[in-house]
């Protein structure tokens, strides 16, 4: 039996040359110094090819069961979720993996940024690796559509009215993007198209390319200060060095399974512990209340969009993503030769903790979203208890005001409530019933966040609310505009000594 | 790691398994009281149902009176002439009819009836006058304003001052109800629940507690409740009759 086997192995590899191919590639010889403690810079490629390879088995498995059907999409979630046995794991192993495996790819591009792996001979290897983001970042966005919830309706709504701003071809795309004018039933299957066949194609195809290019170019060498990359001479001395070199299948690629392993573990724990992500209520395009945000890795896009004058907009949707695949594009054009080591190059370290900084700086904007108004915080937060006691008739009435006018939706009290305008626990002791009532009655001067509520409310409703507003000050402070001694606006409780 | 972790235990044990109670439900789908209390009362009434801004909702007297059918009307079409907003879908808000009689119901018998510390006995409950007034139209003649004058300087002014400005006497958090912003903001029935039921937890008394009355003092009859009420709509007004009150 075992004779056979060999006959049948010899017979094929006879034909296909599959040992005379891969058989060098398995004893590719990589530099010395990578099997020392420098050699655990090289982990975090390999480990995001095993989120995709993690990726790519959920993602069958979630296949056999997701019904890429507009109006069973959502049920088929909910199956997997609570009937289908550990289809709830495979749902938050799917979403944690791809996670996992995003944030490896910048690991992993910072990485090769820092110590200028870049360089010549690499740039093409770097330029594909860039591919690879995109589509990364691409099946990152048409996964969440196929979650098929408020968030992805939405999510896709965005998405959707962004490409419809492309000049001239943007109601081409976008009717291509939603099979239709408008999201419906063949917008999903048209993402599920693209999240299962035609990113993936791309993206394996990119992989192939990427892996062809580190097998061809082979893996640098750690870089060492003083060590100038040269494209007249580097060769020759990359040559000399693998001579010394040690093969990939030994110490390097202990590295890479070990890591791989923990970084698997770490995410398979997480998926067990935290659960799927989603989904979240039934898509419902006259939901009023939702308040979609995009996955993470585009919040901080979120952030930035959010928080830049409309204006901008356009330039940030549409011009800004091209520029910046272009800066990585060119990365290795800008400068291919030269020092590698990290502290011979401070202009890209300092770089990278701007990039980092900034990126982590708008995501942290993109969470907290204090732009958008927390819709039901009118109806849903209390008055603080201290904001109410010892309040009078008036002005109790005017909190019910505040409450009922929405303004709580926007104006946090003592921090609760909404933050696009400000908190407004202490408002008494900072604007006087006159600059009360103009800032009410007119919002903010020259068109600014705060719309006129001048039509929108009786007299009464005004002089309830402008009296509780009054009310709000830290205490014994005096209203603001009061002079000492002068009878004080408002009845906010004095202290003892006063009243009695 | 998967294979492991499904031979060691059933899958049940994991945290992160979801929860089919914890399903998100479309807001229109929410049947939990608590849920709908939170989402949609505590923001005038309180985290409990009590020191909110609008009157509380777990008073024991106030659910012990108010008809079923006003209760739901209420939440229903909210209280013309208070801020108290419609919440069923059909008049503006954003509740359906199933909702809303899940609220009112729910009001009922949220708070267990032993929580009565505020009215210390069954017979206050019992004498309480109704939540509805039987007038029609509370309109004071001249004369019937000094009556009105001279029940609301016993019953009220301990703490509101005999004209209803407020002030410091005693207690002084009592403050203005003359005040014809309030008053226009508060409708006649909702004035009516308030000096039945008080306000236990900001401190107002209800129509039979003695607290800053004198000692003589008799609960208050459903007669004499509608003419504090239509003194207060006559200050409302801002009647000649009503004299010095009010202004």
């Amino acid at each position: 039996m075992y004779q056979l086997l060999r006959k049948l192995a010899h017979w094929i590899d006879a034909r296909a040359g599959v040992s005379a191919t891969l058989w060098p590639m398995m004893r590719h010889p990589v530099p010395r110094s990578i099997d020392g403690p420098m050699g655990w810079w090289y982990v975090f490629g390999s480990a995001s090819m095993t989120f995709l390879l993690i990726q790519i088995l959920t993602g069958i498995g979630l296949s056999m069961v997701y019904v890429p059907a507009a109006d069973q999409a959502y049920e088929s979630l909910l199956y997997l979720d609570y009937q289908q046995p550990w289809g709830w794991f495979l749902r938050s192993l799917h979403y944690y993996a791809g996670s996992g495996m995003v944030v490896m790819l910048l690991v992993h591009m910072t990485q090769v940024f820092l110590q200028g792996s870049y360089k010549y001979p690499r740039e093409l290897t770097w330029v594909v690796g860039v591919l690879l983001l995109a589509c990364t970042m691409g099946m990152f966005f048409t996964g969440q559509i196929l979650r098929w919830d408020t968030d992805a309706y939405w999510g896709l709504a965005v998405g959707a009215s962004m490409a419809g701003r492309v000049p001239v071809l943007g109601p081409e795309i976008v009717h291509t993007l939603l099979g239709g004018d408008i999201i419906g039933a063949s917008s999903l299957s048209r993402f599920f198209a693209l999240h299962v066949f035609i990113i993936p194609g791309a993206l394996l195809t990119f992989l192939g390319i990427h892996l062809w290019l580190v097998l061809r170019c082979g893996i640098s060498a750690p870089p060492k200060p003083g060590e100038i990359v040269d494209p007249k001479t580097y060769d020759a001395t990359y040559h000399e060095e693998l001579k010394r070199g040690v093969p990939f299948f030994g110490d390097a690629l202990l590295k890479d399974i070990f890591f791989s392993a923990l970084a698997v573990t770490i995410v398979v724990v997480i998926a067990a512990v935290v659960g799927p992500k989603g989904p979240t209520e039934p898509p419902d395009p006259t939901l009023a209340g939702a308040n979609p945000r995009p996955e993470w890795p585009f919040l901080w896009l979120f952030g930035l969009l959010s928080l830049s004058p409309p204006a901008i907009e356009t330039f940030i949707m549409l011009v800004f993503p091209v520029l910046v695949l272009g800066a990585l594009f060119f990365v290795p054009f800008v400068s291919n030769r030269g020092e590698r080591a990290p502290s011979r190059r401070p202009a890209a370290v300092l770089l990278v903790i701007v990039i980092y900084t900034t990126l982590g700086v708008l995501t942290y904007e993109g969470v907290q979203a204090p732009w958008s108004p927390v819709m039901d915080a009118w109806s849903g937060d209390p008055v603080p208890v201290n904001l109410v006691e010892g309040r009078t008739p008036l002005e109790l009435q005017g909190a019910a005001v505040f409450q009922f006018k929405n303004c709580r939706n926007c104006h946090a009290l003592e921090g609760i409530g909404g933050r696009r305008g400000p908190d407004l626990t202490t408002i008494g002791a900072s604007l006087t019933r006159d600059q009360l009532i103009t800032q009410i009655s007119n919002g903010t001067p020259g068109g600014g966040n705060m719309p006129a509520y001048g039509k929108q409310m009786s007299p009464a409703e005004m002089e309830a609310t402008v009296a509780f507003l009054i009310s709000l000050r830290p205490d014994g402070q005096l209203p603001a505009g009061a002079v000492e001694d002068a009878p004080v606006e408002g009845t906010t409780p004095q202290p003892v000594e006063l009243t009695e | 790691m998967v294979a492991c972790a499904a031979f060691v235990g059933c899958n049940d044990d994991f945290p992160g398994k979801p929860n089919p109670a914890d399903r998100p439900l479309p807001q229109n789908e929410i049947t939990d009281f608590a849920t709908l209390f939170a989402q949609n009362c505590t923001g005038c009434h309180g985290a409990d149902g009590e020191l909110g801004p609008a009157p509380p909702l777990n008073d024991p007297l106030f659910l012990a009176l108010i008809p079923d059918e006003t209760l739901h009307a209420v939440i229903r079409d909210g209280r013309p002439g208070t801020p108290m907003p419609a919440f069923a879908a059909e008049r503006g808000g954003t509740l359906s009819t199933e909702q809303v009689k899940i609220i009112a119901a729910g009001l009922k018998s949220h708070w267990p009836a032993d929580k009565t510390e505020e009215v210390s006995d069954a017979a206050i409950v019992a004498d309480a006058p109704p939540y509805l007034s039987s007038a029609t139209i509370l309109q004071l003649t001249p004369g019937a304003t000094d009556q009105a004058s001279t029940l609301f300087e016993r019953a009220c002014a301990e703490c509101h001052s005999p004209n209803g400005a407020g002030g410091e006497t005693g207690y002084a958090s009592g403050g203005a109800i003359n005040d014809r912003a309030f008053l226009a903001l508060i409708s006649d029935q909702a004035l009516r629940r308030i000096i039945i039921t008080g306000r236990h937890d900001l401190g107002m008394p209800n129509y039979a507690a003695p607290d800053g009355r004198p000692e003589d003092f008799k609960p208050l009859t459903s007669a004499e409740i509608d003419e504090l009420v239509a003194l207060l709509a006559s200050w409302r007004r801002g009647d000649a009759a009503a004299g010095d009150a009010g202004k």
